[in-house]
């Protein structure tokens, strides 16, 4: 029985120390939770959505709390490229935990400028390609609704980094697969999902919808089991490591997405209710393994029995 | 509601906000933002903080449910609070409804670091004369309160704003504190502007994390360069003239 079972995991070239990240949108630049945990006892940070020029977001009301859920329209409001390298990644750098940068463009050749721009930073361990956010009009979801087109996003994008290179999957598609069997051909290390998935609630009294955007993407525990069922899904058609996200509020589901065939997971809305949710789940995968006599992550990663 | 506690939250300054998780299990999954309302003290030593809350949703009927001796899990205190100087003299501060929450506590700090030679003058508004909180606080710190309902069932009959203006224009404030509803301080906005006087407002936002991470509490910012301002971590508390309201 080993006192300090084996967590680590790779996503590409990426060594994560463990298998616990944060998932981008719901993290900052991780300096914001710097005040509730060690970030250096994470697997891996993947920051705010980043693009070549800064985005100033959609007007508010950007989110409203919805059963067991919350709906969020932020329009990937973020400080672009040039103050993301100048404001946060000093502190970034000062971690050992690995950073992923979530990128996002309205062009395909925005998408390959911001991967070029990159790679020229060490420090960054690797990509997370967004081609599915449902709130912008642009980009996001157009690229990732479509095979062909999302296969052309990250070619251009893998042509253009060594780095670690992820794509976050939409759930918003009538097959997950299709997506996914097309990015891993086009060069992708590793699949992230789900994104949220789109949603909309209405304030009754005024018969308008709550959100200015209209619709916006629905997290949290609601979606739990819609992430599960694509990350097994996907699972059984891919061959590089997927990442699990959404709804993970603690331990027990970082498990399931695990034995479901996640390599890794991601913490997104568990982090606004509850900061320390991502190192509160390191600790409950190790302390899960110790009590079921598991040696290594790799024996519970797929481990389902159907 | 008084919250018995340690740490940084007794050091909280007026228009400072805490986030409070309210369980329910995965029902009311976000944290809420309170403004503090007062720092408990007992036999001179802080000891707790006060939270000033109405019932209007799901979340603050759990609140209410709360009873003596449980426990709240709160995250606090947050954002910026009200800008308070020895050099204002002259100063209004103007409530509407609950948002007379932060501007007691406020009120209560001025009271001290004054030692009470600076008394504010109080304009309180409600609909009714059952949203109008607070009265006797002021009045016990010996501040002029004016109050306005707008159904005639305590004080005159009109807005608050409208005394409040007549006020403005007759001996101008070095510094107005307000809190309360969006059309409010639009109202005050406009008079403010008009006038060259200095207000800062605390503005309420349904917000997820209340440390600058979801970005989903943005108000508009006046500099179109700036485009939003994010109320948790620029704010609550902003120079009116700051915003687009």
């Amino acid at each position: 029985m080993a006192n300090h079972p084996k967590t680590a995991v790779s996503i590409g070239p990426a060594d994560l120390k463990n298998c616990v990240m944060t998932a981008s949108g719901t993290f900052g630049y991780a300096g914001e939770f710097a005040g509730f945990m060690d970030l250096n006892r994470l697997g891996g940070i993947i920051v705010k959505g980043l693009s070549l020029k800064p985005s100033g977001g959609n007007p508010p009301p950007r989110i409203v709390e919805t059963a067991c859920g919350m709906l969020n329209a932020i329009g990937l409001e973020n400080v672009g490229l040039d103050a993301f390298i100048e404001k946060k990644l000093p502190f970034l750098k000062t971690l050992s935990t690995p950073v992923f940068v979530n990128i996002y463009g309205t062009t395909i050749a925005e998408y390959a400028e911001l991967a070029q721009r990159l790679e020229e930073i060490p420090e960054i361990a690797g990509l997370e390609v967004n081609i599915s956010c449902p709130n912008v009009k642009k980009g996001g979801i157009a690229f990732g609704a479509d095979p062909a087109t999302a296969h052309d996003v990250v070619t251009a994008v893998r042509r253009k980094t060594t780095k670690s290179l992820m794509v976050k999957l939409s759930p918003n598609v009538t097959d997950i697969t299709h997506i996914a069997c097309s990015v891993v051909d086009a060069g992708a290390d590793a699949l992230s999902l789900i994104n949220t998935i789109t949603g909309m609630a209405i304030d009754v009294e005024t018969r308008r919808p709550i959100l200015a955007n209209i619709t916006g993407g629905l997290s949290g525990p609601a979606i739990k089991p819609v992430a599960l069922r694509m990350v097994w899904q996907v699972a059984q058609k891919v061959d590089i490591p997927i990442v699990g996200v959404g709804g993970i509020m603690g331990t027990g589901d970082a498990l399931e997405f695990l034995i479901a065939g996640a390599s890794a997971v991601q913490i997104g809305t568990a982090n606004f209710v509850n900061p320390k949710t991502a190192v509160e789940v390191v600790d409950g995968i190790e302390a899960w393994m110790k009590a079921n006599e598991i040696e290594n992550i790799h024996e519970i990663i797929g481990s389902i029995r159907v | 509601m008084g919250l018995s506690c340690e740490g940084t939250l007794l050091r909280a300054v007026p228009g400072q906000f805490i986030m409070v998780r309210l369980k329910a299990g995965n029902d009311l999954l976000l944290r809420r933002p309170f403004s503090i309302h007062g720092i408990v003290t007992s036999r001179g030593n802080p000891r707790g903080i006060e939270l000033l809350y109405k019932v209007v949703g799901k979340g603050t009927f759990r609140l209410s449910e709360y009873r003596e001796g449980d426990s709240l899990d709160v995250i606090g205190p947050l954002g910026n609070g009200f800008t308070i100087s020895e050099s204002y003299e002259r100063i209004h501060i103007v409530s509407g409804g609950i948002g007379v929450a932060p501007l007691r506590f406020l009120a209560m700090h001025i009271e001290r670091v004054t030692g009470g030679k600076v008394k504010p003058q109080v304009f309180l508004g409600g609909r009714s004369d059952a949203d109008l909180l607070c009265t006797k606080e002021f009045i016990d710190l010996g501040l002029p309160v004016q109050i306005t309902t707008d159904d005639g069932s305590s004080g005159d009959q009109c807005l608050i704003t409208d005394p409040w203006e007549v006020s403005v224009s007759v001996n101008p404030p070095q510094m107005i504190y307000a809190c309360g509803p969006m059309s409010m301080l639009q109202c005050i906005g406009g008079i403010v502007s008009k006038h060259g006087l200095l207000c800062e407002a605390s503005i309420e936002s349904a917000m997820a994390c209340g440390i600058g991470a979801c970005l989903g509490c943005v108000v508009r910012a006046k500099d179109i360069n700036e485009q939003y301002k994010h109320v948790c971590i620029d704010g609550p508390v902003f120079n009116i003239q700051d915003l687009k309201i």
